[in-house]
C-alpha cells in the first residue's frame, strides 16, 4: 500500500499538466506581450517626439518666435552645435507638483543661421499605464480562458474515464469466492471495451478455475474417506487374526496412525472448503470463556504440557460455535506441539483478546508463511499443517484480527475477537 | 444378534461383517440400494449398518421405508461426508448413530452394542459380563454387586473394553475412542497406559482379572483361560 501513496490519480495526472503548460504558456505570453506593447507605444512616444520637433523646426525657420513649455518643450538658442540625444529623464512637474519620469529628445538645429536645442518631453506615467491596462486585462482575459478550460477539461476527462473507473472499482470488489458477476460498464471507446472483455474473461476464468479446484478438493477428500475405511476395516480384522507375530503387529498399529493422519488431513480440508463456501451460517452468541475452558481441559487429559489460563473478562461473539472450538482447540493444539519438553503454554483472555503463547528457541524463519497451508517450519511435526490455515480461514470469516509475534523466546498469537488488530 | 450391513463398497461391507461375526452374530450384506430395500422390506434385523450413498439409491431412502413400517430395528448411518447436515438429517429421519468413514470396527460395534442396550432394555442400559455389571445410563459399575468407582475415562473405557471382548484393541484405536480428533497430538501412549493401568487395578482388586495385555503394546479383554 505504501507504493500507493507515491501514485498520483489519471485525473488529476491530466489536470496537473494542463496545469503546468497553462502557466508557462501564460507567463510567456504575458512578458512577450509586455514587451511587444511597451516597445511599440514607446515607438510610438518617440515618433511623437519627433514630429513636435519637426513642427518646432518649421516654426522656427518660418521666423516665428517660440516660447518655451516646460517641461514639454525648451527652445534656447545656443553658441554651438551639439548630438541629437534620445533619453529617459526625471523632472520636476510644476502641474503635477512632483518629480515625473519624461522621455525627453533633444536637438541642436542650425535655423537661419542660428543655432538652436530644442528640446521636447513626453510624459512617460501616460504609455506606462496604457501598457498595465493592456497586459491586466490581457492576463484577466487569459485567466478566465484557463479557469473555463480547466473546468470543462476536467468535466470531459472524467466522462471519458468514467467506465475505466468503474470497471476499476468493481475490479477491486472482485472476490473469487463470491458467485455475484462483475457489473462492467460498455463503452463506445474501443480500448476500453477490450478492456472490459478482457477483465470479463480472465475473472470468469480465474473463478471457474477456483470452482474447479474447490470442487477437486472437494471431490478428492470425499472419494479417499472409503478405501480408508476399508484399508483401517482389513487392518482390524487382520491384528484379530491369531496369527500375526510381534513385528507384524507393529506394523499394522503404525498404519492405523498413518489412516487417522490422513483422515484428519481430510476432515481438515473438507472443513476449510466448508468456511470458504460459507456453509457455517448458524451464528449465536457464544460466551468464549466457556467454549475456552471445556477445551483446555480436553487438553489437559492428553498432554503433559502445562496449561495456565488467566481469565480477566469474557468475550461475548457472534459466531458458530463449532467454528469457536475449532479455533481454540487449533491454535491450543498448536501451542502444544510446539512447547518444548517442560515448558508450559500461557493463555490470556482480556479486553476482547485472546493471546496464546508457548516457548520457542528461534523466531520461525518465514512467519508470513505461518497461516500457508501445509507450512511446516520443522519436518519432525506430524501436523496436518492445516490448523493455522483453518484458524486464519475463521478469524477472517468473522472479521477477528489474528497477529503473531516472536518475543523473549516466546511464541505469541493473538486473536482481537472485536476485530481491531 | 442379526444384522444387515448395506454397503456398495464390498470389500468394506465383508470387513464389517467377517468382525462382527466374530461375535456369533449373523451378518447378511446389501451391495445397493434395491437390494437393501427388498431385505428390509423381507426380513426384521436387530441393527442395519447404512451407508448413505449407495450405488442405485440413497441409504435415508432405505432408512425412510423403514421408519414408515414402523420396524423396531437400530439404524447406525455411515457416510463418507462428514458433514453435519447428513448427520442431522439421518438422526432426524429417525437412525440411532452416525459415524463418519474411515471408522475402526471396534468403534462401530460399540456404537451397534450402544444401540441395542438401548432398543431392548428400555431405558435399563445394562450389560453384564461374568461378574461385572455396567448401568451405562447412570454410568456406575458394580463387581459382585459391589459398586466400584471408576473415572469418567475409566468408565468409557471399561465399557469399549467390554463392548469389544476378545477384540485385540490397539493403542491407537483406544486413543481415538477416549479422545476423538485431538488423539493426534497424543505423541506417546503414556495417557492410554495410566488410565488402562488404573482401571485394570480397580478390576483386579475385585478380582475381574480380563484386560490382557496383546502383542505387547495392544490390549484384548478376554475370559480367564
Amino acid at each position: 500500500m505504501s507504493e500507493l501513496k507515491n501514485k498520483i490519480g489519471l485525473l488529476r495526472k491530466a489536470s496537473k499538466t494542463f496545469l503546468w503548460i497553462s502557466t508557462v504558456l501564460m507567463l510567456a505570453g504575458t512578458v512577450a506581450l509586455y514587451f511587444y506593447t511597451k516597445k511599440i507605444l514607446q515607438g510610438e512616444a518617440e515618433e511623437e517626439l519627433y514630429s513636435t520637433e519637426a513642427r518646432i523646426e518649421d516654426a522656427l525657420a518660418s521666423g516665428r518666435e517660440l516660447f518655451s513649455l516646460p517641461p514639454v518643450m525648451e527652445i534656447v538658442r545656443e553658441p554651438s552645435n551639439g548630438f541629437e540625444i534620445l533619453k529617459d529623464t526625471v523632472i520636476y512637474d510644476p502641474s503635477q507638483d512632483e518629480m515625473e519620469l519624461f522621455r525627453e529628445l533633444s536637438t541642436y538645429r542650425d535655423i537661419n543661421g542660428q543655432i538652436y536645442k530644442i528640446t521636447v518631453r513626453s510624459l512617460i506615467v501616460e504609455t506606462e499605464d496604457i501598457l498595465m491596462a493592456i497586459v491586466l486585462s490581457y492576463v484577466i482575459i487569459l485567466l478566465l480562458a484557463f479557469l473555463f478550460l480547466y473546468y470543462f477539461n476536467s468535466r470531459a476527462n472524467e466522462r471519458l474515464w468514467m467506465p475505466f473507473f468503474h470497471n476499476l472499482n468493481q475490479m477491486k470488489g472482485f472476490q473469487v469466492t463470491s458467485k455475484t458477476p462483475l457489473e462492467l460498464k460498455e463503452s463506445n471507446i474501443l480500448e476500453f471495451s477490450e478492456l472490459s472483455e478482457q477483465i470479463r474473461l480472465w475473472t470468469d476464468k480465474v473463478r471457474a478455475d477456483y470452482e474447479n479446484l474447490k470442487q477437486f478438493t472437494e471431490d478428492v477428500s470425499h472419494e479417499i474417506q472409503t478405501p480408508l475405511a476399508i484399508i483401517q476395516a482389513k487392518i482390524e480384522n487382520l491384528i484379530n487374526d491369531e496369527k500375526l507375530d510381534q513385528g507384524q503387529y507393529e506394523d499394522l498399529t503404525s498404519l492405523q496412525k498413518d489412516i487417522q493422519r490422513l483422515a484428519q488431513l481430510n476432515k481438515r480440508l473438507t472443513l476449510l472448503t466448508k468456511i470458504d463456501n460459507q456453509q457455517f451460517i448458524n451464528a449465536e452468541h457464544i460466551h468464549l470463556v466457556d467454549c475456552l475452558e471445556k477445551s483446555i481441559d480436553d487438553f489437559r487429559e492428553i498432554s503433559t504440557i502445562e496449561i495456565d489460563f488467566i481469565k480477566k473478562d469474557d468475550i461475548i461473539a457472534n459466531m458458530d460455535s463449532y467454528l469457536a472450538n475449532v479455533l481454540f482447540s487449533n491454535l491450543i493444539s498448536n501451542a502444544i506441539r510446539h512447547s518444548p519438553h517442560g515448558t508450559g503454554v500461557h493463555i490470556v483472555m482480556k479486553d476482547g483478546i485472546f493471546s496464546i503463547s508457548n516457548h520457542g528457541h528461534a523466531p520461525l524463519k518465514y512467519p508470513e508463511k505461518l497461516f500457508n497451508r501445509f507450512y511446516r517450519e520443522s519436518a519432525g511435526t506430524k501436523s496436518t499443517g492445516l490448523g493455522l490455515a483453518i484458524v486464519k480461514k475463521i478469524c477472517d470469516m468473522y472479521g477477528f484480527g489474528i497477529l503473531y509475534r516472536f518475543k523473549d523466546s516466546i511464541h505469541i498469537f493473538e486473536v482481537d475477537f472485536r476485530g481491531t488488530l | 444378534m442379526k444384522y444387515l450391513i448395506a454397503e456398495d463398497e464390498t470389500a468394506l461391507q465383508q470387513s464389517i461383517a467377517t468382525y462382527l461375526e466374530r461375535d456369533g452374530n449373523v451378518c447378511e450384506v446389501a451391495s445397493d440400494y434395491t437390494e437393501a430395500a427388498y431385505k428390509v422390506d423381507l426380513y426384521d434385523y436387530d441393527v442395519i449398518v447404512l451407508d448413505i450413498n449407495l450405488i442405485s439409491g440413497s441409504g435415508l431412502d432405505v432408512l425412510k421405508k423403514l421408519k414408515a413400517e414402523n420396524k423396531k430395528t437400530g439404524v447406525i448411518i455411515i457416510s463418507a461426508n462428514n458433514s453435519l447436515d447428513d448427520k442431522l438429517e439421518g438422526l432426524d429421519l429417525g437412525a440411532d448413530d452416525y459415524i463418519t468413514k474411515p471408522f475402526h470396527l471396534a468403534e462401530l460395534n460399540s456404537r451397534i452394542k450402544a444401540v441395542l442396550r438401548r432398543g431392548k432394555f428400555g431405558g435399563e442400559e445394562t450389560i453384564i459380563f461374568n461378574e461385572i455389571k455396567m448401568d451405562t445410563r447412570s454410568r456406575t459399575v458394580y463387581i459382585n454387586n459391589k459398586m466400584i468407582s471408576l473415572t469418567r475415562k475409566e468408565f468409557d473405557l471399561l465399557l469399549f473394553f467390554m463392548t469389544n471382548k476378545d477384540k485385540v484393541l490397539s493403542k491407537e484405536i483406544i486413543a481415538e475412542h477416549l479422545w476423538g480428533d485431538h488423539s493426534d497430538l497424543l505423541d506417546n501412549f503414556d495417557f492410554i497406559y495410566v488410565h488402562i493401568n488404573n482401571l485394570r487395578k480397580k478390576l483386579t482388586n475385585e478380582g475381574a482379572k480380563y484386560i490382557k495385555t496383546a502383542y505387547g503394546s495392544g490390549y484384548k479383554f478376554m475370559e480367564e483361560q
